[in-house]
């Protein structure tokens, strides 16, 4: 795989017109992943998901040039609200509509600024060495998104064993406002998505984030999200990790500024033999911050279902908050659950807590569901779905709220 | 005038940092073959044993020595170090107490170690290690009326090598991790214990170690083994001299429990900690690990870890059989410049095994503290449960608190709890204790007394008492 | 026994004393009342030494300048506070802490500290006299106490530490009436020739019980009235709105 992966990297170089800075960093991130390839379970933050192991499982060879066809089947997501969209289609832009906001007020563009420095992780050197472009979302300073955007991301039919590169910067300039739902449309067979967002929130400014995997694919995901907050700003993440057969979702949020506050929850529904990872990492970098994290799983067959979270508190960063709680549901006697609730604090006037549970269901409450004439499964689903609803009904916008339970089936 | 006065200054910090003037029988510096071969030939050791700490050292040659620890240390030069040091007066070891260097006991005296047998009224069996060698063990009558032995490690290869042959690295093998294996090789001396089946031991029994000579590692080897139904209490208490280098303490301890059996281990462990600015001090690595081989078996395990440069241990449970019970409850205690990295494993393999975790992490000073632990249920582990608790105090803001567990479930009939807190001592407290009389001092001390309770109550009276005066000392200056 | 002088008090640039004036003699009775945020618990605070106050003015107790001893200095010298709200100190028992902080106090003075037995005859003794539930002194400093536990336990410290001055910051709230009574038959069994106390509270209830020598208005961190007992019940008829 490895030569393979050399030509196509000079291919992808020679049918761009990048510039010499822009091959030079791409040469480097190339470079740093050549050496040490993808990150195994020695590495700490991989230790309980080895995608070395897992890609080369999945795929025999992973083709990293997709010729875009631009032949997809426009799904239609059920959704009865109003909304602004940005369609991808591998990866790349393709289409964007804000028909219900200020013109001059939100800016969609296109470039290629990766970053200088070289990021340690190889999975983001991938990503910069094979990106195309990078799309870019700004909201203007004091404007208020009235609607959601949905971020779709298509994949062409047919496309399959392709490794897809994709990212998009988000930067909500002060006292703005923004709730952004992102989706991948599943109708190809299976690929490796490796998709990162970088995201600045300015000051006063609240961005809602929600990132929805409904459907089963047999698709391979690494999603990666940079995340800084200023004064004052607000974070409101959730995460629905449902369909695919692999997702890792890694989180960093930088609370770089007094007063920043984050809400980060997430479920973790597994069937099969699906093996989902939610891995944050909040950084509390100044004081007065408050970071509140609320993951669930439901691990049902074969599945496994992994929580790393890690409360990081600086010197600095006095009358920090922080609280993390996950909490899992093992169904059946083959899943297993995996959790690293971690706390490393450097600040004596703090608040820090974690909480994490996992076992079984309570027998208990089954028996008086069904003394009150529900089946066994009915029993057991009613109880998962109401374990996992707490989390969705923390989500404050009404309309994704609505969206989720219906995609994600749990009603209660 | 001027070194009169640091000395002063020095012991002033550290009650236990004396070191005694007492001529030593060396092994030559380094390691190699020919030492390990010079250990065991000093110790009139059968061939087995060689053979064992030979293959240890083949094995210890292909390891590399760890790194993913939070506290770094400078690189060890393991050719640069005394792998066995012996008071020279041992070389033909006394009969009895009396015939001891006097200027041991004294030692021992100094250090509140009673190793008359007058001293019974305390109900403490004591070994006693200075510095690689167990240089005396009292109460042997009474417990060998009861089939108990307990004894120094070297005199149980000699004496008892069918029970050492079958257990020693069976918890603990030869192909563990590098300091376990470095000690397999090297190991000089330690305490054995066996507990017949169904007795009860009818006292504490209790190592004290002390580390001595200079540019000296101590790596001593416990092995304690309780029999079906039988019942053992075991105390181990530690201190060294102050020295400006850093002496290294790689321990290994096994603990097996067969059916029915409870083994209770308790530490205090009070290494010379390195002065205030961070010089000198005990490397503490130690591996300690349990193995609930027998149904109903239990092993409980209580530390206070107030000294050392460096702490890096977690004493671990094996749960294997059915319904066994393993516990972890520790205190820690971080000040000036020292840094802990501890915690414990609990790896549940049998059917109705259950753990318990307490821990409780006190930083203060320009120190670093880190709670580490596994929970690990197995498939097969049906109706396991753990309960785990980490609280962390922190005491001024240059000085961190870590918490790191790993859970692991892989049975849907089991369930693992977590939960940790990290606070410190609010203004509010202070004022309330000042309020009623208390000064600084005498508050801080109570408030985190009462923070470590739940662990100080696991410990046997005697030990208690020591501990909650090392919980106030080591805090002393680290509220301004 | 207590003087205080033009008292001033800011807190994070807010003044919320503005020149009080005090005398509390040997054996008196004094109630200070006042409405919220009138600068009562303030009060109580700078008696007992609680840091982050800006302090002008005199304060002396038995001739000696107060307001340079420490918190506990001040405990050893004989002044009490009963704390609004009593602080809770996990994993430490109530007897211990009764126990260190009377030995601490004693140690202080010179005299001779209680061994474990006379500390428990003394305990008994007091708690008897409180109609204490000797119980809850086995229990973790006032973790998991109802607010009138709290109450109570404080009042039984005040009687084993046995003070000359004793501060009872809005004690009374909070209480039903039987704790009510019990808090303050443990005040009057306290009330002797040498002992003084400073009672500070929003309601005349308490005062019916106690009944004070003084009673002093405090509104907007000045004493705007003083009298005796009748000017708490004029108070109460009145409200501290009207009152002037």
């Amino acid at each position: 795989m490895q030569n393979e992966l050399k030509l196509n990297f000079d291919k992808i170089i020679s049918l761009n017109n990048f510039s010499d800075s822009q091959k030079k960093i791409k040469q480097e991130n190339f470079n740093n992943y050549f050496e040490k390839g993808l990150p195994n379970k020695r590495n700490e933050d991989w230790k309980f998901s080895d995608i070395n192991q897992i890609i080369s499982k999945n795929f025999d060879n992973l083709n990293f040039i997709v010729d875009q066809k631009k032949i997809f089947e426009e799904k239609d997501f059920p959704l009865n609200f109003e909304h602004n969209k940005i369609s991808f289609v591998d990866g790349k832009l393709y289409d964007f509509d804000f028909k219900y906001e200020a013109k001059d007020k939100i800016l969609v563009d296109q470039n290629l600024d990766l970053d200088d420095t070289i990021n340690q992780n190889t999975l983001l050197n991938l990503n910069s060495a094979f990106l195309t472009s990078v799309s870019k979302i700004t909201i203007k300073k004091g404007y208020n998104v009235k609607k959601p955007l949905i971020l779709f991301n298509y994949l062409s039919d047919g496309l399959k064993s392709s490794a897809i590169n994709s990212r998009v910067d988000i930067n909500l300039e002060d006292d703005s406002s923004l709730c952004v739902v992102s989706f991948l449309n599943e109708n190809s067979e299976k690929n490796f998505i490796n998709f990162r967002q970088k995201i600045k929130i300015g000051e006063n400014s609240i961005l809602k984030n929600y990132s929805l995997d409904p459907n089963t694919s047999e698709n391979i995901k690494y999603l990666n999200k940079d995340i800084n907050l200023s004064k004052n700003s607000h974070l409101e993440y959730f995460i629905l990790s449902e369909g695919s057969k692999f997702i890792k979702q890694d989180i960093n949020c930088n609370l770089d500024d007094e007063y920043g506050s984050i809400s980060l929850n997430g479920i973790i529904n597994l069937e099969n033999e699906k093996h989902h990872e939610i891995k944050t990492v909040i950084n509390h970098k100044k004081e007065n911050c408050k970071s509140y994290q609320l993951i669930k799983s439901v691990l049902n067959d074969k599945s496994k279902g992994i929580y790393q979270g890690k409360i990081f508190v600086s010197p600095e960063a006095q009358k920090t908050d922080g609280y993390q709680l996950s909490r899992a549901l093992l169904l059946n006697e083959s899943v297993e659950f995996n959790a690293k609730p971690e706390l490393e604090i450097y600040a004596d006037d703090v608040k820090c807590s974690h909480g994490s549970t996992s076992g079984n269901i309570d027998e208990n409450s089954i028996f008086y569901l069904m003394s009150r004439g529900l089946s066994y499964s009915e029993s057991k689903k009613l109880l998962t779905n109401g374990f996992l609803n707490e989390v969705i009904e923390k989500i404050s916008n009404e309309d994704v709220k609505k969206l989720v339970k219906k995609l994600s089936g749990i009603n209660v | 005038m001027d070194s009169r006065q640091k000395e002063i200054d020095s012991l002033k910090d550290y009650k236990y940092g004396f070191s005694t003037d007492i001529e030593n029988t060396k092994a030559p510096k380094g390691l190699n073959e020919d030492v390990i071969k010079f250990i065991s030939n000093i110790k009139k050791e059968p061939q087995w044993m060689l053979d064992f700490r030979l293959k240890a050292f083949e094995r210890f040659k292909q390891l590399k020595e760890p790194d993913w620890q939070k506290p770094k240390y400078p690189k060890i030069d393991y050719q640069d170090l005394y792998y066995y040091s012996a008071p020279k007066s041992m070389k033909d070891k006394p009969k009895s107490l009396d015939d001891l260097d006097p200027k041991l006991l004294e030692t021992y005296k100094k250090l509140g170690i009673p190793l008359q047998e007058q001293a019974r009224l305390n109900g403490i069996a004591v070994d006693a290690v200075f510095d690689s060698v167990s240089v005396a063990t009292t109460f042997k009558e009474e417990l060998t009326k009861q089939g108990i032995i307990f004894c120094s490690m070297s005199e149980a290869i000699q004496k008892h090598p069918e029970l050492v042959k079958k257990y020693l690295g069976s918890v603990i093998p030869t192909t563990d991790h590098f300091f376990a294996t470095l000690n397999s090789a090297v190991f000089t001396d330690g305490s054995f214990v066996y507990i017949p089946e169904n007795v009860k031991c009818p006292m504490e029994l209790s190592t004290y170690f002390r580390i001595n000579a200079s540019e000296t590692g101590q790596f001593e080897r416990t092995l304690i083994i309780a029999d079906k139904g039988s019942y053992v209490s075991y105390l181990e208490g530690c201190t060294a001299p102050m020295r400006d280098e850093n002496q290294l303490h790689a321990a290994n301890v096994e603990l097996i429990a067969l059916d029915d059996a409870e083994i209770k281990y308790s530490t205090v462990q009070n290494w010379y900690p390195g002065d205030k600015d961070g010089k000198g001090g005990i490397y503490n690595f130690v591996t300690k690990r349990g193995l609930c081989k027998g149904i109903n078996s239990k092993i409980s395990w209580t530390q206070v870890e107030t000294g050392s440069a460096i702490t890096w241990k977690y004493p671990s449970c094996i749960l294997k059989g059915d319904n066994s019970v393993g516990e972890f409850y520790s205190i820690a205690i971080t000040n000036n410049h020292q840094k802990a990295d501890t915690g414990t494993k609990m790896i549940h393999l049998g059917k109705n095994t259950k753990s318990k975790i307490i821990s409780k992490g006190i930083s203060a000073g320009k120190s670093d503290m880190m709670y580490r632990g596994l929970v690990d249920i197995s498939s097969k582990a049906d109706n396991s449960r753990n309960f785990t608790q980490c609280d962390s105090l922190l005491m001024g803001n240059k000085c961190g608190a870590h918490t790191i567990p790993y859970i692991k479930n892989k049975n849907l009939k089991s369930n693992i709890e977590h939960e940790a807190t990290t606070s410190k001592i609010s203004d509010e407290q202070l004022y309330y204790c000042n309020q009623r009389g208390l000064n600084q001092e005498e508050a801080v001390s109570l408030i985190v007394n009462g923070f470590c309770k739940e662990v100080l109550q696991q410990l046997p009276m005697e030990f208690a008492v020591e501990a909650q005066k090392l919980v106030g000392i080591s805090l002393e200056g680290s509220v301004g | 026994m207590l003087s205080i002088e033009n008292l001033k008090a800011k807190i994070d640039e807010k003044e919320i004393l503005k020149g009080l004036n005090l005398d509390i003699k040997p054996g008196e009775v004094h109630a200070i009342m006042g409405p919220n945020g009138s600068g009562k618990s303030t009060l109580s605070n700078i008696l007992s030494g609680k840091k982050g106050y800006e302090i002008n003015g005199k304060v002396t107790f038995d001739g000696e300048n107060l307001l340079e001893l420490e918190t506990e200095e001040r405990a050893h010298k004989g002044i009490f506070l009963a704390f609004q709200y009593p602080m809770e100190i996990p994993g430490v028992n109530t007897n211990t802490f009764l126990k260190t902080s009377i030995n601490a106090i004693k140690k202080a003075r010179g005299e001779k500290e209680l061994d474990a037995i006379e500390f428990l005859k003394l305990i008994k003794e007091k708690s008897a006299e409180l109609k204490f539930d000797e119980k809850i002194l086995n229990r973790q400093l006032n973790v998991g106490f109802s607010g009138g536990e709290k109450k109570k336990n404080e009042i039984l410290q005040m009687s084993i530490l046995n003070p000359k001055l004793s501060i009872l910051d809005e004690t009374d709230s909070g209480l039903d009436i039987d704790a009510l009574r019990i808090v303050s038959e443990g005040v009057n069994s306290l009330r002797n020739k040498n002992n003084s106390f400073l009672i500070i509270t929003h309601y005349q209830r308490l005062l019916d019980y106690i009944k004070p020598d003084f009673v002093h208005v405090l509104k907007n961190g000045q004493i705007i009235k003083s009298g005796d007992f009748e000017l708490a019940k004029e108070l109460e008829k009145v409200g501290y709105e009207d009152f002037n």
